[in-house]
């Protein structure tokens, strides 16, 4: 079904090499735009804000502010057509939507006056007619003639709320790029491919992948939120149907989005099998988080006639662990407690033993004087449970002085009990990260053993210093560190062989170049003029020409 | 060790979906419409909520301004006239919902006599019918509509108001504290509102 050819769509990465190694580019971080201070106004400008094509210029912020306003409008028209909340903040909104088209239209007035800059009109006779003849400048246009058009004919206000939907059209101008971009990338691939690109990422997702991402995320928000509003009575009761439309269209997506990774994760060679590689990302966490998220819904639905499921509403909140699939600190976390288990189960162990202990004695000794509060061992742990945390809600408390003497050695067990397993997780956490980033420094020897970082180096980099959450200046110093080690490592002769002695590494490369060295004297000499010279001149111990036999493989 | 997936290299295609992947499509469309047609569902029901809410509404509405005036002379709708005792059956038994100046009586008018008689439970698109109380065991309480009594108790006590179902046999004579619910699909209640009647 598939094969190994490399593909020709792959992120392209300039090969760098070693002496000269920027680390900014090496990571993909903004750079700082060279940008001539000496240009004229209007190709300076369009540098700074609208061409594309130069690194490090503010033109990414500016599209993500310009997408984040669109995004926002969006909601405030949702919201408009809900009394409850429309009514009572009706100048909140329209001062929104005056700040809107304030900056919509300085959008439109700039492209408008910087379009002969740009590259897709400035070939054109007439550039600014270019420009406001294109497909988004109408869009663009479009999004805020309404506001201006109520100033000057009497239209009706319905009518050009309805057109501000328009707006939405703006987002045409993020979503073709990022589209054309996961086209390239993908191109000559099959469609399943295409849909385990969209969703899970890869180097064929491209912008397309993060909008998508983007858009699960702010509906995993939406509907956490509205789970939370529902249960505030009043809101509930003003905005019930509003949240079973918000719930439904949320279930809609999430469950899509679950089809779409189960038939596509096969696609992934650890996932391969088209039943078993399917159930095994059925079982992974984070499409059974997935999973979670959804079925509440279909559960209250169907059985709602049948059983009490209301409580199964609460599990909606569930949605917001779909976040931490993009989290890689939550996934070192899981690891970490992996790893930690049998010690953290052991600790566990220990806790329960001396829960139950302390709960048997406060009841032996607490139930005479407290038979209704130390009623029998199971109430009692409740007790041993709140001390040994050192919670101490003081509903339930000794009396007798036995109990009260437990009490202050449980109180005081408590503190060491409680802090082993978080202690233990901290520090675990903790070597984790070491250990990856050694790992990480160990991968950048072996890469920068041949003195280049080619583009399939710079993506492992760069995705490793993602996952680490390291920033230039220590990807620098690791880098540092790794030329150091490989100069001291080249230059081992050099040092002294205490020094040598410090690193097994080095002492193991360095006893290496030393038989090789020698090996090297007898392709120098005559054969066996350095054994015949030994025995005549009697300078070599009987021990040591064997040694010497051993190394030239005679012996 | 890598953040991204390990997706499969491009094998050579022209990008068109294969038979796989149009079933895939078509199941993931049956997919949508069923989720959709499951919301519509949801829907539904919700608009049912919102007529009970309406209803219930409505019944804030009519006691509130009728709380006004009930205990004026001449007010219109006598059966539920304030300041009228319940009279005791001549057997000097207590007196039921049908006696005037008790609820029940009250009820009966607004049911039968009132703007509130044809109030609908959109639920089973039956009148609107009363109950003593929300019960999530019995669906047929969904939409229903029940009135609770708040007593409020001495100053000091740890709980400013004590909730009764209000009773057919309540006496009506005096001001009353009510509280209207609806009961929703699930037959859980859903406070409407409290007015003084």
């Amino acid at each position: 079904m598939e094969n190994n050819t490399p593909n020709q769509n792959e992120p392209q990465f300039r090969t760098q090499y070693i002496d000269s190694i920027d680390v900014a580019e090496l990571l993909g971080q903004e750079q700082k735009a060279e940008i001539s201070r000496d240009l004229p106004m209007r190709k300076w400008l369009y540098s700074w804000l609208l061409d594309p094509n130069i690194p490090g210029n503010k033109q990414k912020q500016f599209d993500k502010w310009l997408g984040i306003l669109i995004v926002a409008n969006l909601f405030s028209l949702v919201f408009e057509q809900v009394p409850a909340i429309f009514e009572p903040n009706k100048q909140a909104f329209h001062y929104f939507d005056v700040f809107s088209v304030i900056v919509f239209t300085i959008e439109y007035a700039l492209r408008f006056y910087l379009a002969p800059e740009d590259e897709e009109f400035k070939k054109k006779r007439n550039a600014r007619l270019g420009f406001v003849t294109s497909p988004f400048a109408i869009i663009d246009f479009l999004a805020v003639a309404p506001f201006y058009l109520q100033a000057f004919l009497p239209v009706d206000l319905r009518v050009l709320r309805s057109l501000r939907l328009l707006r939405i059209l703006k987002l045409v101008r993020i979503i073709v790029p990022a589209y054309h971009e996961f086209s390239r990338l993908n191109e000559g691939r099959t469609f399943r491919q295409r849909m385990h690109a969209l969703v899970f990422p890869s180097r064929f997702s491209g912008g397309l992948h993060e909008l998508f991402d983007t858009f699960i995320a702010i509906w995993v928000l939406l509907s956490v939120a509205s789970v939370i509003l529902e249960s505030v009575e009043s809101i509930h009761y003003i905005l019930n149907l509003q949240f079973v439309v918000l719930d439904s269209i949320a279930v809609a997506i999430f469950t899509l989005e679950y089809c779409m990774r189960i038939y596509s994760c096969v696609e992934d060679p650890k996932y391969q099998g088209a039943i078993a590689g399917r159930f095994n990302q059925a079982k992974s966490p984070s499409t059974f988080i997935d999973f979670l998220a959804i079925v509440p819904f279909y559960l209250e639905v169907f059985l709602h006639h049948v059983l009490d499921l209301r409580f199964l509403r609460i599990f909606r909140l569930a949605r917001l662990l779909k976040l931490t699939r993009n989290s890689d600190a939550t996934a070192v976390l899981f690891r970490v407690i992996a790893r930690e288990w049998p010690v953290m189960s052991a600790a566990s162990f220990i806790m329960g033993l001396l829960l139950i202990l302390t709960a048997s004695m406060g009841y032996l000794l607490e139930h005479e004087a407290q038979p209704e509060k130390f009623e029998n061992i199971p109430q009692s742990i409740y007790w041993a449970v709140i001390t040994l945390a050192s919670v101490g809600y003081g509903d339930i408390s000794p009396v007798t002085p036995w109990g009260r003497a437990m009490t202050s050695i449980l109180a005081l067990l408590g503190i060491g009990i409680f802090a082993i397993p978080a202690a233990l997780l901290a520090s675990a956490f903790s070597d984790e990260l070491i250990k990856d980033r050694e790992g990480l420094k160990a991968n950048l020897f072996k890469i920068l053993k041949d003195g280049k970082i080619e583009a399939k180096e710079t993506q492992f980099i760069r995705d490793e210093a993602k996952r680490l959450h390291l920033s230039v200046a220590e990807i620098n110093a690791l880098i540092d560190q790794v030329i150091k080690d490989k100069e001291i490592e080249e230059n081992l002769k050099a040092l002294p062989v205490h020094l040598i002695a410090q690193r097994p590494v080095h002492a193991i490369e360095y006893f290496k170049t030393c038989i090789s060295e020698i090996r090297q004297i007898e392709m120098h000499m005559t054969e066996g003029e350095f054994e015949n010279t030994a025995k005549d001149l009697d300078r070599l111990t009987a021990s040591e020409l064997q040694l010497w036999r051993q190394i030239q493989g005679k012996a | 060790m890598s953040t991204h997936s390990q997706d499969s290299e491009a094998p050579h295609s022209n990008g068109l979906p294969t038979t796989k992947d149009i079933v895939f499509v078509l199941f993931l469309c049956a997919v949508f419409v069923a989720v959709i047609w499951l919301g519509k569902f949801n829907f539904q029901q919700g608009q049912h909520i919102e007529d009970a809410k309406h209803n219930g509404e409505a019944w804030v509405a009519w006691l509130t301004e009728a709380g006004t005036k009930r205990m004026d002379d001449g007010f219109p709708h006598k059966a539920c006239a304030g300041g009228v005792k319940p009279e005791k059956p001549a057997d000097g038994s207590a007196p039921t919902g049908k006696t005037p100046g008790t609820w029940g009586a009250c009820l009966e008018y607004l049911q039968s006599a009132s703007e509130l008689k044809g109030l609908v439970n959109s639920f089973f698109n039956q009148p609107l019918h009363v109950v003593e109380k929300c019960d999530k065991s019995d669906l047929s309480t969904r939409g229903a509509i029940s009135f609770n009594n708040l007593v409020a108790t001495p100053a000091g006590s740890a709980v400013p108001l004590v909730v009764n179902p209000l009773k057919d046999d309540d006496a009506i004579d005096g001001k009353l504290q009510i509280r209207v619910i609806v009961c929703d699909k699930g037959g859980y209640p859903i406070k409407v509102g409290e007015l003084e009647f």
